[in-house]
């Protein structure tokens, strides 16, 4: 496992080296005359683990929609290294997803977001979407199926007929395709057996991120605890505290 | 009057609302939007290979080619004018449906307008020879449509399964929002499938123009035959509408053969309605496989 350094502190890890890979800053959206994410800010640096754990409907979700344009409208910068992503709209849901992703996002959503008459192979082909990653796409299969041994044998099926751990897996290892600088993982381990949802971390956890960075969304804290170099805290909207996995020191966000 | 005649009969009609079907079939589940421009496309298309055949060339494969790139054409502008606007505004399926029906009308009109009420024929596109095989008398205009429309779908279906587009397409048809989180622009997808689909309906118009005439209002029965085989076969399900294409194409023409064309429509329902009590999801519901999500 690579993640040994995250018990260091901070300063070892030369943070003048580190790239703000996304950088939110007073981000609000919602859906309709909701309003979910509440002048938000948050700034992740390429190679970091970020943790974020939140009750239900606090809006971890809406927060990995509204960086990939998905929400029903939102306000606010979002930089995604350095470009500007964010987009003062009042509707349109997905209308420009798709080159936010070929900007380098790849979202890896809460639930089966899946086709479910696709085999698993085109399924991991369709995650690789910039034209880089399409050429590079066997290569690409190769580095999932590492991470997910148990795929290699189900490669021909469609995926409607596969287990909820598996479905899991395809849709991890989609998002794993993809040629992308920041990974947002909606509750990797949501309505798996323990053990399952373990192993699913763990293999998030063996991801070689290099210049990139992975922000991973969970309720269950435990699961996080000691893998992550940050774990942030999510509350009505707004991020609410910061504990890093060396000083689990909290500082309080309150007012942002 | 035979057996042999029934079934040359059907297997024709089959190929050709069968296209239609398809297309009816794969811009509803990747676009959600019900076309009911489709009947204007088709004539369109018929329109423009008629035109065509006027000043340009009448050689069959001209004609075909013709209809195809006519119809496409057709199918990009009503995606440019009734589905870009509105795809991701509330509501969308009912004012998809209103607009495309719109254009429909407008666009009816309008050929009438322009090409005035008498009806057009296009040159024969594949001949007129026969062949007699064993009792069964083959006209050069059915072994024509069959084998055409056949060859468009495979190359269609095959396209739709090996490239990158048709990867994307059959993703949108599956999932539309799992589709824009892998980065499937819904926008330019919508393009290729309008294209593809209106493609079909031009083939479909000059095949049909073999059997019946070029009308203004002649899209109209095809249009409604499409939508009620891709229904029948489960909207969504390219196998499903080949399977309910050929059925319906049996019923049409032993109809037409034991009770009289006019009825053709009746019991074209009465089989519809039938299915559907059984099978609510069309003939597709036996076929499926994967479950969904």
């Amino acid at each position: 496992m690579n993640y040994i350094s995250q018990d260091l502190p901070d300063i070892n890890n030369q943070p003048a080296a580190k790239r703000e890979v996304l950088n939110v800053s007073g981000l609000s959206a919602g859906y309709g005359p909701m309003r979910v994410i509440h002048d938000l800010d948050l700034v992740v640096k390429s190679g970091e683990r970020v943790g974020i754990v939140g009750l239900n409907g606090h809006g971890k979700s809406t927060l990995f929609y509204g960086i990939a344009g998905l929400t029903g409208w939102q306000r606010g910068s979002i930089k995604l290294n350095g470009i500007e992503i964010g987009r003062t709209r009042s509707q349109g849901p997905g209308r420009y997803t798709h080159e936010i992703v070929r900007a380098g996002l790849a979202l890896i959503p809460q639930g089966d977001e899946i086709f479910h008459g696709l085999t698993v192979e085109e399924h991991l082909d369709s995650g690789a979407f910039t034209q880089r990653a399409w050429r590079e796409r066997a290569q690409r299969k190769q580095r999932v199926l590492q991470i997910f041994q148990p795929l290699r044998k189900l490669m021909n099926v469609p995926v409607g007929r596969l287990s909820g751990g598996e479905r899991r897996m395809v849709s991890i290892g989609r998002g794993l395709m993809a040629d992308a600088s920041l990974f947002l993982v909606d509750e990797p381990s949501l309505g798996l057996a323990p053990k399952i949802g373990k192993s699913v971390i763990e293999a998030l956890m063996g991801v070689e991120l290099g210049e990139s960075a992975m922000v991973i969304a969970e309720q269950n804290v435990a699961l996080l605890e000691g893998r992550v170099d940050r774990i942030l805290g999510m509350h009505a909207g707004q991020l609410k505290g910061e504990a890093s996995a060396a000083t689990l020191a909290i500082h309080d966000y309150a007012g942002g | 009057m035979d057996i042999w005649f029934v079934i040359s009969n059907a297997i024709v009609l089959a190929c050709i609302y069968g296209t239609l079907a398809i297309g009816v079939s794969i811009t509803w589940s990747s676009l959600g939007l019900l076309n009911l421009a489709y009947g204007f496309i088709f004539a369109f298309a018929g329109y423009g290979a008629w035109l065509v055949s006027q000043h340009v060339s009448d050689w069959g494969p001209v004609l075909l080619a013709a209809g195809i790139l006519i119809g496409a054409l057709g199918g990009v502008l009503v995606c440019a004018i009734a589905f870009i606007p509105i795809h991701d505004k509330p509501n969308y399926t009912i004012r998809g449906l209103i607009a495309t029906l719109a254009i429909n009308l407008l666009g009816t009109q309008g050929l009438l307008w322009w090409f005035g009420p008498r009806s057009k024929t296009l040159p024969e596109i594949f001949g007129g020879w026969k062949i007699s095989l064993s009792g069964m008398v083959l006209t050069a205009d059915k072994v024509g449509n069959v084998l055409t429309s056949i060859l468009m779908l495979i190359v269609v279906l095959r396209w739709m399964q090996s490239s990158r587009r048709g990867l994307e397409i059959r993703a949108m048809m599956m999932n539309p929002h799992a589709a824009s989180i892998v980065g499937i622009g819904v926008r330019r997808t919508s393009f290729y499938v309008m294209a593809i689909t209106g493609g079909l309906a031009g083939l479909a118009a000059v095949l049909l123009s073999q059997t019946y005439y070029i009308s203004p209002f002649g899209g109209l029965t095809p249009m409604i035959k499409g939508v009620s085989i891709a229904l029948c076969g489960g909207l969504g399900s390219v196998r499903g509408a080949v399977i309910a294409a050929i059925v319906l194409g049996l019923n049409e023409s032993i109809t037409t053969f034991a009770i009289g064309g006019q009825y053709v429509l009746i019991t074209q329902f009465l089989f519809i309605i039938a299915i559907l009590l059984v099978r609510p999801r069309g003939i597709a519901g036996i076929l499926d496989k994967a479950r969904e999500a």
